[in-house]
């Protein structure tokens, strides 16, 4: 650089440049492009782009009857699909209040639960691997690839499930199920240690999230931001405690909080939800009622009365919403996902503001964002 | 004196993640855990639960399926990847499927088709080696019974035509039944007519109402029984 440039003045003199990160970036989680202006190596402003990965969701629903929807919500966040899943059943039964059998409500948290404990670990497995540490990337897949197979004996799928139905589940779980879910959390909690080991005390790994990243509550406020990176704000804002949905109300847990709202709090409040959710499997897989799971034939044609309905879940991402508007006809007039990812990702460009560009990648990870869910 | 420290825990705990790599290393080299299938060589075993393309059920009392070509699963699939059609044979009550195909390339494997199947003749095989040689293969559900049908249909007629014989046997002695029970009731009344005679009760009949009544008692009983029993049994996914 010639002496007469200074890098203060740079901007004012053209200095700043745009890069573009992404679509097809290694670490930017499916397909999100991200375009950064920059001074130096300083984010000037960042944009992000979306819309690689639509596949019309919505407008889809609106051109078929309401269970032919089904095998798409899972296909909306693939990472925790049963959640999405069964939220669209349960927003159903809300619309034309059919019962659901105890049983089928218990295993509805227990696979929420596991598949809410798969997306963490596939979190915190990538989330590592994209700040430099391969390592743990393949110890964290091992353990969930256990929650795949035990999810697959009783749903017959890995990842895109299609468990729920208007009323019930599919497929009623058995004692090998109940028993391999237990090992499974008993050898979770010695991994847990393991990787608390590996990567939390890790001085790279903090060096690379500690104050890297901050979105203060106000922000969550602003944009919306839900779930574990408004937790690592300070705001103890869940749906399972705020509005309980199905039968999260008669289950002992806490809602993690942190207040630093930095990329290492957002790991922390992961890591303990991962805790929780282990501490309501093990109390649902206790209090399993005998039972039907789906006591009749799912009904294959309905027309629900006019009007709307709302309902929220937690995902493993923050708080999703299905919004259900229907013309008193058999296909839905319109399905609105509220999903959270989307939320999550406008923050970015006030919280990427100013930030160096190596810290880039770890902060559009740290809040866990699904591409195919963004766009939908 | 700050920095020399932090170098030693940022050593530490450099040293504290290598061991746990050096213990999950020697695991699996030194103690050979393995944990891979060799495919090729060791076949998986399939759950119960196992989602590939949906197939027709055979039936043991038919030895056939009992598709009626209804296409309640074509109209409900989301992925529009099955096509059935369906036609009268004579001599028969229901219809046929003359055609059933699935482009399995398509499937989500959502199972609603096998919801919505009105004669529970749909189920989810259990194929993993999916392979196809052209690009538009196509599942055909019919090929395996295709053999059969015309010995299906030849039973299946003489089923009908057996069913149809006890009925109108039973259609026969039913109103021969009436007749008597007319005639015997006309007498009655013809005693009772006669002036002094008291109208009895006929204790017989008295007796097969009775009867008649606990049995359905009985039977109401059994039903509760075996709903109960149903509901304490857990239908469990055994691995096939």
């Amino acid at each position: 650089m010639p002496e007469e440039i200074r890098e203060d003045d740079a901007g004012a003199m053209g200095e700043s440049y745009y890069l573009n990160m992404g679509p097809q970036h290694p670490s930017m989680h499916g397909v999100l492009r991200l375009k950064l202006r920059l001074l130096g190596e300083e984010i000037q402003d960042a944009e992000p782009v979306i819309g690689y990965a639509h596949r019309a969701h919505e407008k889809m629903a609106e051109n078929r009857i309401w269970p032919m929807f089904l095998p798409n919500t899972s296909r909306v966040d693939y990472l925790s699909g049963m959640i999405y899943n069964l939220a669209y059943c349960q927003a159903i039964e809300k619309m034309l209040d059919i019962e659901v059998p105890e049983r089928a409500q218990y295993i509805r948290v227990i696979v929420s639960e596991l598949n809410r404990i798969s997306s963490h670990l596939l979190w915190i497995a990538t989330y590592v691997m994209d700040i430099g540490g391969v390592t743990p990337f393949l110890y964290l897949w091992d353990d969930r690839e256990i929650i795949l197979d035990i999810m697959d004996r009783v749903t017959g799928s890995r990842l895109t499930y299609c468990y729920g139905r208007f009323g019930g589940v599919t497929m009623d779980v058995d004692d090998l199920f109940c028993e391999q879910t237990s090992a499974f959390l008993d050898r979770l909690v010695g991994r847990m240690v393991e990787y608390d080991k590996l990567v939390r005390k890790n001085v790279i790994f903090i060096q690379r999230s500690k104050g890297v990243g901050v979105i203060d509550a106000d922000t969550c406020r602003q944009y919306g931001v839900t779930g574990p990176s408004l937790r690592a704000a300070g705001v103890a804002y869940d749906v399972r405690r705020a509005e309980p949905y199905g039968i999260y109300d008669r289950f002992d847990f806490e809602v993690p909080t942190l207040t630093e709202g930095d990329c290492l709090a957002r790991y922390d409040v992961r890591v303990r939800e991962i805790e929780e959710a282990s501490k309501i499997i093990r109390q649902a897989l206790r209090d399993l009622p005998g039972g039907l799971v789906m006591p009749e034939k799912p009904k294959k044609k309905f027309k629900p009365s006019p009007g709307e309905t709302y309902f929220a879940v937690e995902s493993a991402r923050g708080h999703f919403g299905m919004y259900l508007v229907s013309d008193g006809s058999e296909t839905p007039f319109k399905i609105k996902l509220r999903t959270p990812s989307f939320s999550n990702l406008a923050a970015m460009p006030k919280v990427l503001r100013g930030t160096m560009v190596a810290d880039t990648i770890a902060i559009v990870g740290s809040i866990d964002i699904v591409l195919p869910e963004i766009d939908r | 004196m700050r920095a020399v420290r932090a170098v030693f825990v940022g050593l530490w705990s450099l040293l504290v993640g290598l061991a746990i790599t050096i213990k999950h290393f020697g695991r699996t080299t030194i103690l050979r855990k393995k944990v891979t299938e060799q495919y090729p060589h060791e076949k998986p075993v399939m759950s119960k639960a196992y989602r590939s393309a949906i197939k027709l059920i055979r039936f043991d009392e038919t030895n056939s399926h009992d598709c009626v070509g209804c296409k309640a699963c074509e109209r409900i699939c989301p992925s529009f990847c099955i096509s059935v059609d369906g036609d009268k044979v004579d001599g028969i009550r229901k219809k046929r499927a003359t055609h059933f195909e699935m482009d399995f390339a398509l499937c989500s494997l959502c199972g609603l088709c096998i919801d919505a199947c009105p004669t529970d003749t749909l189920e989810y095989s259990k194929l993993y080696e999916e392979v196809g040689y052209t690009r538009h293969w196509k599942h055909d559900l019919l090929k395996d019974f295709n053999a059969y049908e015309a010995q299906f249909v030849a039973e299946q007629r003489a089923r009908e035509e057996a069913e149809a014989a006890e009925k109108a046997r039973a259609a026969e002695e039913k109103k021969a039944a009436a007749a008597a029970a007319k005639a015997a009731k006309a007498a009655e009344a013809a005693k009772a007519a006669e002036p002094g005679a008291e109208p009895v009760a006929d204790p017989a009949a008295d007796a097969a109402a009775e009867e008649k009544k606990k049995k359905i008692e009985a039977a109401m009983a059994a039903k509760a029984a075996r709903l109960a029993a149903k509901a304490a049994a857990t239908p469990a996914p055994e691995e096939s």
